[in-house]
């Protein structure tokens, strides 16, 4: 990272102390924080970074949410020698005039030093995107928060012992891990574990008089869900009076593996956080540490990228809309929408070798090319996809009784929308038309002609009208990509990654994912944090779901997608009769092996 | 024979045919929408082959429940559709012998299975049973009122074309309309509307499958059941799939006329129309939620059940 400006603490206001060029974007914003700001880097003209005072973390975050076009993404926390350095990561995203093709989004991270022995105090009751990254913060790095609401635990498991922070760097993730708890359903002699102080009742008793409250259970394993998670809600009746979220059932700490993998095997690990957005993550990553190392990734693989991300946003959307169908009890929608995703996960898998793990992409470009047959075949998918995606769109719009389902129901409104951080979808349902695919452009989304979709509701109408219209974005995207692809290379030579931070955050299907990477010169980075959209996306059931009858929160909750980052698990089919193992991992493989074949061969 | 006799080979002939039938229009069911939906579907014998699993496996009552009103509930169920099924059938092959208000009888019977999973999911304990329970009721509240105007209306037609005062027995009702059913005019086509819409609500069917909804409360009223009693609910239901078209064609539309091939034939079609009636609106529909669906009842189809039997009252 080259540092442009830095200066002391000495003179007054921000002017004062630090050149800053008036023609970037982040000026006028660092300018306005005035004496809180210690120190101003401006990395990248898109990239700036303020160390502010200590003690000042709140003034800072509500002046900074304050300012339209201003958003938390998240939060990072970095052992530094002093302490911890917390990063608070802002996206500044001002409207894209309608004549220019991307537009000015930069994002600012605003850094506060926790000296040992200090603590600071949470943001998270003025800003309530940073409460769970709080606490998260909390948990695995040990960073000290006061004035925090929730200060309970988030990704660790209760029987984790109290004061082992597994981020820290003294941790070792095979020496140091604590013995598993006994196994209740087995051994049921064993002990019940001692309740964690840190996991404290979630919610107050309702008081005296009120009408009697009962919990109903949505997980951990719950049809609503395909993966674990838990909400508990609190109604009255049938009327949810609160929620509460319990997540982290497949908590693996990828982070953590990341930091003992070199730069170039990050992206297999990362494509692994989640089986849907597994293009979108290593892309975010890889831009993290292109801009690290300064690399000029070639313009087809700028290309390649765009088409894979696209396809992927196209059967994520699919996905999306058929499993709303199932939620309502419309399995025929259910049935229809996977149907016809179904193509464009062939296509993906003709053209990359895998359904779901790219693997495509690397620092510098992309690891395969496509051959012109093989982009034919992407064009004539897309092209069989618009009518199949027509008709859906249609029975959506035009049914009644989904009229009566979906709208004004679970209605997130544009300011909780930016208070919580919403990403996605989820925010350009709420009519904010955040999209970094606009405001902060990679890959070749520039290069060409698509719309930003917005819906002004919020609600979940709102949401699904955003995805079905996407989706046919995605298709003239993926469409002109393959028409106006270039040629030449499709990989530029990194030699190694310099010190430095970066920031990448690439539009996945959900919502922006986010990446920080920083490097000290080594093979491997030191910090990797990944902020999936998910993470933003579900607090903001306490802005839409209270005061909704349970079957529209069984919706609402399915509204905004959410995404538990899942894991492939390990499990052994036998033969009943023989004990035999079928289906052997090896197998497996031969048998995607074929199928990858006999879809080459038929497209 | 004696009447005994007579009774008891009535209600195991047309007890176990309607099983059987009822297990049968369940794989129809499932099929139809299985090719709707682009998948293979089941093969014919899989209803049944559920069935006997169920039969094998562990009761299980939770130790929250009642286990008394937990385990009754699905017998008492099962039985009162036995009964219905005897009943009906009984007017089908026999229109002449049959007891006076033995359609009373039935319309009573009829809602036992809905107040027996109230009762069992009450009994068991389960928040998410309750919340069923509480929307089987307000669904048996909505429905049951525009069910009845619009069986009134078949009495009616009945009463102005047989020339005769109303009767409430099955056999009379289906001899009134041997000529012109009530389906052949204004009042009935309406009724026979509401009929069927009531009836896709009491088999629990989307769009009114609400008791249950899977994706909410986790099957709600048969959450907890499991075994032989989780089968018996189902049988109930299964022959409640068999019972509610036939119903309808005894009340709205001639019944069965046994005395040529033809009769059996035309009574095959109107059957089967109305069950694939109920499959196609299950395969087209989301579910709705409760204060929609007791607004539809109560603003639309009662409304709609009252207009029908006043034209009906008025001789259209």
């Amino acid at each position: 990272m080259s540092i442009v400006e830095q200066s002391s603490v000495e003179a007054a206001g921000a002017d004062a102390r630090f050149v800053l060029d008036d023609a970037l974007p982040l000026t006028g914003v660092i300018r306005s924080l005035g004496r809180s700001v210690i120190e101003v880097q401006q990395c990248t003209p898109r990239r700036a970074a303020v160390r502010i005072d200590p003690e000042r973390t709140v003034e800072v975050a509500s002046a900074l949410l304050a300012m339209p076009y201003m958003r938390l993404a998240t939060a990072t926390a970095v052992e530094v020698r002093d302490g911890l350095d917390v990063l608070y990561h802002w996206a500044f995203e001002p409207p894209v005039p309608p004549d220019k093709a991307g537009g000015d989004g930069c994002v600012l991270t605003v850094k506060v030093l926790q000296q040992r022995g200090s603590s600071l105090e949470s943001i998270a009751n003025v800003v309530p995107a940073a409460n769970w990254i709080e606490r998260e913060m909390h948990e695995m790095l040990g960073v000290k928060f006061h004035n925090h609401p929730d200060l309970r635990r988030l990704l660790l498991d209760d029987s984790w012992p109290e004061g082992v922070h597994p981020l820290r760097k003294g941790f070792d993730q095979v020496l140091d891990r604590p013995p598993l708890p006994p196994n209740r359903t087995t051994d049921m002699a064993a002990p019940a574990p001692a309740p964690s102080p840190a996991m404290a009742p979630p919610s107050a008793p309702p008081a005296s008089g009120k009408p009697r409250r009962s919990m109903v259970n949505i997980g951990p394993f719950h049809p609503l869900q395909e993966e674990a998670e838990f909400f508990q809600l609190y109604v009255e009746g049938e009327t949810v009076v609160d929620v509460d979220v319990r997540l982290s059932f497949n908590h693996r700490g990828i982070e953590k593996l990341d930091e003992s993998k070199t730069f170039d095997q990050v992206p297999f690990v990362v494509e692994r956080v989640c089986g849907i957005c597994s293009a979108s993550h290593p892309l975010a990553y890889i831009q993290a540490v292109e801009e690290i190392a300064h690399v000029q990734v070639p313009e087809r693989a700028l290309y390649l990228r765009t088409i894979v991300n696209e396809l992927e946003r196209l059967h994520s959307h699919l996905l999306w809309v058929g499993l709303a169908g199932h939620f309502l009890g419309y399995n025929t929608v259910f049935m229809w929408a996977w149907k016809y995703r179904e193509p464009v996960m062939d296509v993906l898998e003709a053209v990359t070798g895998s359904r779901c793990n790219y693997a495509n992409c690397k620092i510098g470009g992309v690891r395969r090319d496509m051959s012109r047959e093989q982009l034919e075949h992407i064009d004539s998918a897309c092209a069989g996809l618009v009518g199949p995606m027509e008709m859906l769109t249609q029975a959506v719009l035009d049914d009644p009784v989904l009229h009566a389902r979906l709208k004004k129901v679970g209605v997130l409104t544009p300011q909780a929308a930016k208070e919580f951080g919403a990403l996605g979808p989820t925010a350009r349902g709420s009519g904010l038309p955040i999209d970094v695919r606009r405001d902060d452009p990679y890959a070749a989304y520039d290069r060409v002609d698509w719309k930003v979709i917005t819906a002004s509701g919020g609600d979940v109408f709102s949401k699904a009208v955003v995805r079905l219209l996407e989706s046919f974005e995605a298709v003239k995207i993926i469409r002109q990509c393959v028409k106006e692809i270039p040629g030449g290379p499709i990989d530029a030579k990194v030699e190694a990654i310099p010190p430095g931070e970066g920031v990448g955050h690439v539009e996945a299907p959900r919502g922006e994912t986010f990446h920080y990477v920083r490097s000290d010169g080594t093979n491997r980075p030191v910090r990797h944090k990944v902020r999936a959209p998910s993470y933003n996306n579900i607090p903001t059931f306490k802005a839409s779901c209270i005061g909704l009858q349970i079957p529209d929160v069984a919706i609402t909750l399915a509204s905004v997608d959410p995404c538990y980052s899942c894991t492939e698990r390990m499990c052994v089919i036998r033969d009943a009769e023989t004990r035999k193992p079928l289906y052997t991992f090896g197998e497996l493989v031969r048998l995607s092996q074929l199928k990858t074949q006999h879809i080459r061969e038929k497209g | 024979m004696t009447a005994l006799g007579w009774a008891i080979v009535t209600l195991v002939l047309a007890g176990s045919g309607t099983l059987v039938l009822g297990l049968t229009l369940r794989w129809v069911d499932r099929k139809v929408t299985a090719l709707v939906q682009w998948r293979v579907g089941p093969p014919w014998y899989q209803p049944f082959v559920d069935m006997l699993k169920l039969m094998g496996k562990e009761n299980l009552v939770p130790s929250t429940a009642r286990g008394t009103g937990f385990l009754i509930a699905p017998l008492v169920a099962l039985a009162s559709t036995l009964v219905v099924a005897a009943i009906l059938w009984h007017a089908c092959f026999r229109p002449q012998v049959g007891f006076v208000g033995d359609l009373i009888v039935v319309l009573y019977l009829l809602t036992m299975p809905a107040l027996m999973t109230m009762l069992g999911a009450s009994a068991s304990g389960n928040p998410h049973a309750a919340v069923g329970a509480s929307r089987e009721m307000k669904l048996l509240l909505s429905y049951e009122l525009p069910l009845l105007c619009a069986i009134l209306v078949g009495l009616a037609r009945a009463a102005s074309l047989g020339g005769a005062a109303w009767t409430f027995r099955l056999g009379d009702l289906v001899q009134a309309q041997s000529t012109w059913p009530a389906v052949a005019s204004a009042s009935g086509v309406l009724a026979l509307l509401v009929a069927i819409v009531c009836a896709q609500a009491k088999l629990g069917q989307v769009p009114f499958d609400l008791a249950e909804a899977e994706c909410e409360i986790m099957s709600g009223v048969l959450v907890e059941y499991s075994g032989p009693s989780l089968a018996m609910f189902l049988l109930a239901r299964a022959m409640l799939l068999a019972l509610m078209p036939l119903l309808m064609i005894l009340v709205f539309w001639g019944g069965l006329y046994t005395g040529a091939w033809w009769g059996i034939l035309t009574f095959a079609g109107k059957y089967l129309l109305l069950v694939a009636l109920v499959t196609l609106i299950r395969n087209t529909n989301p579910r709705l939620r409760i204060d929609q669906t007791m607004k539809l009842f109560w603003f639309v189809l009662t409304p709609a059940a009252v207009l029908a039997l006043i034209l009906a009252l008025n001789g259209h």
